[in-house]
């Protein structure tokens, strides 16, 4: 085990190491530059060539990564050009709304997805099953900009249970508005992410309930509900756990729709606007930081493999 | 990343509908009349501990406005927080600020300015002269980063003769100089201050105080007890960014607002009841201008530049984009100096359009693109493309990021045709800089503008503009499809809201809210 651990945390040294110089070679590639922002549309280009000058885009390449990298590994994840703050304090601001609308939408996903994943599965004949399935692939199918906007016309400006976008300006200090700004964005994400999880649970139950041992538990007494919670829940959990890694992942790149249709300000707002003011010296460490959450929860995912399945562990 | 992509693009076109399903569209009155030019008198009892929240479409990138450019910055940060010499009012007028009076001595190359005596910074520090000088001294040196440097480009030295009063000499007389100390280029700062530390905070002399800015979402104002002049009549002004227009109609219609800038004229329909709400319609100096390379391509040809202006029905448009607009023919808006209608020159006539492009040589057709940033309306690129197929111009609109748009066009000169929103009141120089990507150079136009500048009276200098506006529309320089207007949708029992030029400046002097 402590080899495994070690040669995975090599492996995600050298993943974000290759991520940062991709990463800061992609984001050369835009046409632009945050000079320009600041100048603006009436600064001359002298003006903007000075500007360019003072923040030193104007050095080669290597030596920006080389002294934007040399932060880092001292933990400084670099500032904004534009107005001063740092990535990591950002970062942390834009998370009090998009981690926990992402935290949220996963747990009211699971919430539903695997109990109707489990009853399609086991009620694959009936009509109860094969509505459940339907609602699944519905759910795939809805856009989530359809479904956020159709929410808001709803509970927001029909019925006025909810507010139809924003984070209060004083964010979780008012923890009764902050949750109620998340409940239609949670419905949102956890419909999409949900429908996913729902027809993987289905088809892995399925899987699991063909199996013999299974039927072994039945023989030895077990009724079918208590051989499939015991013995097949636990098997099934195994590809369930991979696509959720997946989703988790995907789930930042939903945020950032959901953000935009609820006008919340977390990170997927954030990055796309940074990006448009050529923010780079904010954008790459935000990604940067992203990227290694990402390969973190990959991490994570081997691990709890290694933890529900033993016949993983002795593999390095 | 694959599914918000796809999303994105898939759920563009439900947005519409659903839209109007929502908010509902087909109002009977007619759009294009909608809103009016008056609001409600203060009320006699004015709630003076009010919140106000007032949605605004795009956030600042800084609030550094001595030397970060934007119109964002501007529209919150001048005349609340910050103040000039001088100012404009909801007329483009300039008046009076933290200089309360300014005298100009008779050859026009001295101007002496009186500072109010009792004015303060946020900090508390006095503002004297030596301030005043100092902040003038920082835009006119040499290798000046302020964007807006060139309004100040005539001043030959700045003084102060005592604590109180500062003496500006110019190098020649200037028409445009007091117009450009009424922008950031006037604003006074505390000696010495070092601009960088002002990214995220400020010391102004205005009626309010920044109380917090909540990046990609919000900016707080509160009220500056101890303002020199008259205080505002509200506690505190929260600014909210909400960029999309659906989103700001929800937010308006169900409270989160009590003000809502920027207005979408096909969706006014839930603000029709009269007690509830009021629409107000407002100039802007928004000059949405199809660049027509002067420089190189094929609309370095003046026949084609005047038969892409004659292909475009730039009446038909505005109704297409719901009424809030006006036409203009040519580079100066109505409310800057030098206007005069021009729609009359190349006015729609696709027959004509034709007959020019046959003797430019393209009888068998053309193929044109356009670069238009992609924060417009997605109509327009359609509406010319159609227009101009008409005439037997084949037109591809290639939708770009603003940021890209800066890089290929407006520095490279980089594209055949453009459309920008030129938003600045007093910008005919455009027209007179050869080296500007429009590539418009006539030495006319030039030598006009430049008399017009040193011009000895406002009317010899009009007189000036209006040739040169003239021969620039004539030359078809480039296409000026509209000057919008702008609506702003007001909850009842607030007064006193800006409706002229809202984009660019947002004063919260007179806003009050009246007592329940």
């Amino acid at each position: 085990m402590t080899l495994y651990l070690l040669r995975r945390a090599g492996l995600l040294v050298v993943s974000l190491l290759a991520a940062s110089v991709l990463i800061f070679l992609v984001l050369r590639l835009l046409p632009g530059d945050v000079a320009q922002t600041i100048g603006g549309i009436r600064a001359t280009p002298a003006q903007v060539a000075a500007v360019r000058h003072d923040l030193g885009l104007d050095r080669p390449l290597a030596a920006q990564y080389g002294s934007w990298i040399g932060g880092v590994v001292t933990g400084d994840f670099g500032r904004s050009v534009l107005d001063g703050t740092s990535v990591s304090g950002q970062l942390a601001e834009k998370f009090a709304v998009t981690g926990p609308l992402a935290v949220g939408a996963i747990v009211l996903a699971l919430a539903f997805a695997v109990p109707l994943g489990v009853l399609a599965a086991v009620r694959r004949d009936s009509r109860l099953g094969s509505a459940v399935n339907a609602l699944g692939q519905l759910g795939i199918a809805l856009p989530t900009l359809w479904v956020g906007l159709l929410l808001v016309v709803v509970f927001a400006v029909q019925v006025r249970w909810l507010p139809a976008q924003g984070f209060p300006v004083d964010g979780w200090d008012e923890p009764g508005q902050a949750v109620k700004s998340l409940v239609l964005p949670w419905l949102t994400l956890a419909l999409a992410e949900g429908a996913v999880l729902l027809r993987f649970v289905r088809s892995a139950v399925l899987d699991v309930l063909h199996q013999d041992w299974l039927r072994t538990a039945r023989a030895k007494g077990r009724t079918r509900t208590s051989a499939l919670v015991r013995h097949g829940l636990r098997n099934a959990a195994v590809p369930v756990v991979s696509v959720l890694g997946l989703q988790i992942a995907a789930l930042i790149a939903g945020a950032v729709v959901v953000e935009q249709v609820f006008v919340l300000p977390g990170v997927g707002q954030m990055l796309i606007t940074d990006v448009g003011n050529r923010d780079l010296d904010k954008v790459q460490g935000e990604i940067l930081l992203l990227t290694g959450a990402v390969l973190v929860i990959g991490f994570l995912v081997d691990l709890a493999h290694r933890l529900i399945d033993p016949r993983l562990r002795s593999a390095v | 990343m694959r599914r918000s992509t796809t999303l994105r693009l898939a759920a563009t076109a439900v947005l519409a509908g659903l839209a109007a399903t929502a908010c509902g569209t087909g109002s009977a009155d007619d759009p294009a009349n909608a809103g009016q030019t008056s609001q409600a008198a203060e009320p006699a009892a004015i709630d003076s501990g009010a919140t106000v929240d007032v949605r605004l479409v795009l956030e600042p990138t800084s609030l550094d406005i001595a030397s970060t450019a934007g119109a964002a910055l501007d529209q919150v940060l001048l005349d609340n927080i910050y103040q000039g010499l001088l100012t404009r009012d909801e007329d483009n007028k300039i008046r009076p600020s933290l200089a309360t009076k300014y005298e100009e001595s008779s050859d026009g190359l001295t101007y002496t300015f009186h500072l109010a005596e009792d004015a303060t910074f946020h900090d508390g520090t006095k503002v004297t002269a030596a301030d005043a000088v100092w902040s003038l001294q920082q835009v006119t040196a040499k290798g000046s980063k302020n964007p807006d440097a060139a309004a100040l480009a005539s001043v030959k030295s700045v003084s102060a003769s005592d604590d109180h009063t500062v003496v500006v000499k110019l190098k020649h007389r200037d028409t445009g100089f007091t117009w450009g100390l009424t922008g950031r280029a006037g604003v006074v700062f505390e000696k010495g201050t070092d601009f960088s530390s002002l990214a995220g905070k400020e010391n102004g002399t205005g009626p309010f105080k920044l109380s917090g800015w909540k990046r990609g979402s919000s900016i707080t104002f509160v009220r500056n007890d101890a303002y020199w002049g008259t205080k505002a009549k509200v506690a505190k002004v929260v600014f909210h960014y909400i960029k999309d227009d659906n989103s700001a109609n929800n937010a308006q219609q169900t409270g989160q607002t009590d003000i809502e800038t920027a207005a979408q004229a096909d969706l006014l329909q839930p603000f029709s009841d009269k007690s509830k709400y009021t629409v107000l319609r407002g100039d802007t100096t928004d000059k949405f201008t199809l660049a027509l390379n002067n420089a190189s391509g094929p609309t370095k040809d003046v026949r084609v530049r005047r038969a892409i202006r004659q292909a475009i029905d730039n009446a038909g448009l505005i109704k297409t984009l719901g009424g809030a607009a006006k036409e203009v023919g040519g580079p100066v808006p109505a409310t800057d100096p030098g206007y005069e209608d021009l729609t009359s020159i190349d006015a729609y006539d696709p027959d004509s359009a034709k007959k020019l492009l046959k003797q430019a040589g393209y009888g068998d057709g053309l193929k044109l693109t356009v670069k238009i940033p992609n924060i417009y309306p997605t109509e327009i690129g359609d509406y010319l493309a159609s227009e101009l197929k008409q005439v037997g111009i084949q037109l591809t609109v290639r939708q770009v990021e603003f940021q890209t748009w800066l890089d290929a066009v407006y520095t490279k000169h980089d594209y055949q045709l453009s459309l920008v929103d030129h938003a600045e009141a007093r910008d005919l120089y455009n027209f007179a800089d050869p080296d500007y990507y429009f590539g418009y150079d006539n030495a006319d136009v030039q030598k006009w503008y430049g008399e017009a500048q040193t011009a000895s009276s406002d009317s010899q200098r009009d007189a000036l503009l209006k040739k040169a506006a003239r021969q620039v529309s004539e030359d078809a320089a480039a296409d000026w499809l509209f000057v919008s207007q702008t609506l702003t949708v007001v909850r009842s029992g607030v007064t006193g809201v800006p409706r002229n030029f809202t984009s660019n400046r947002y004063s919260l002097a007179d806003l009050a809210v009246a007592k329940k």
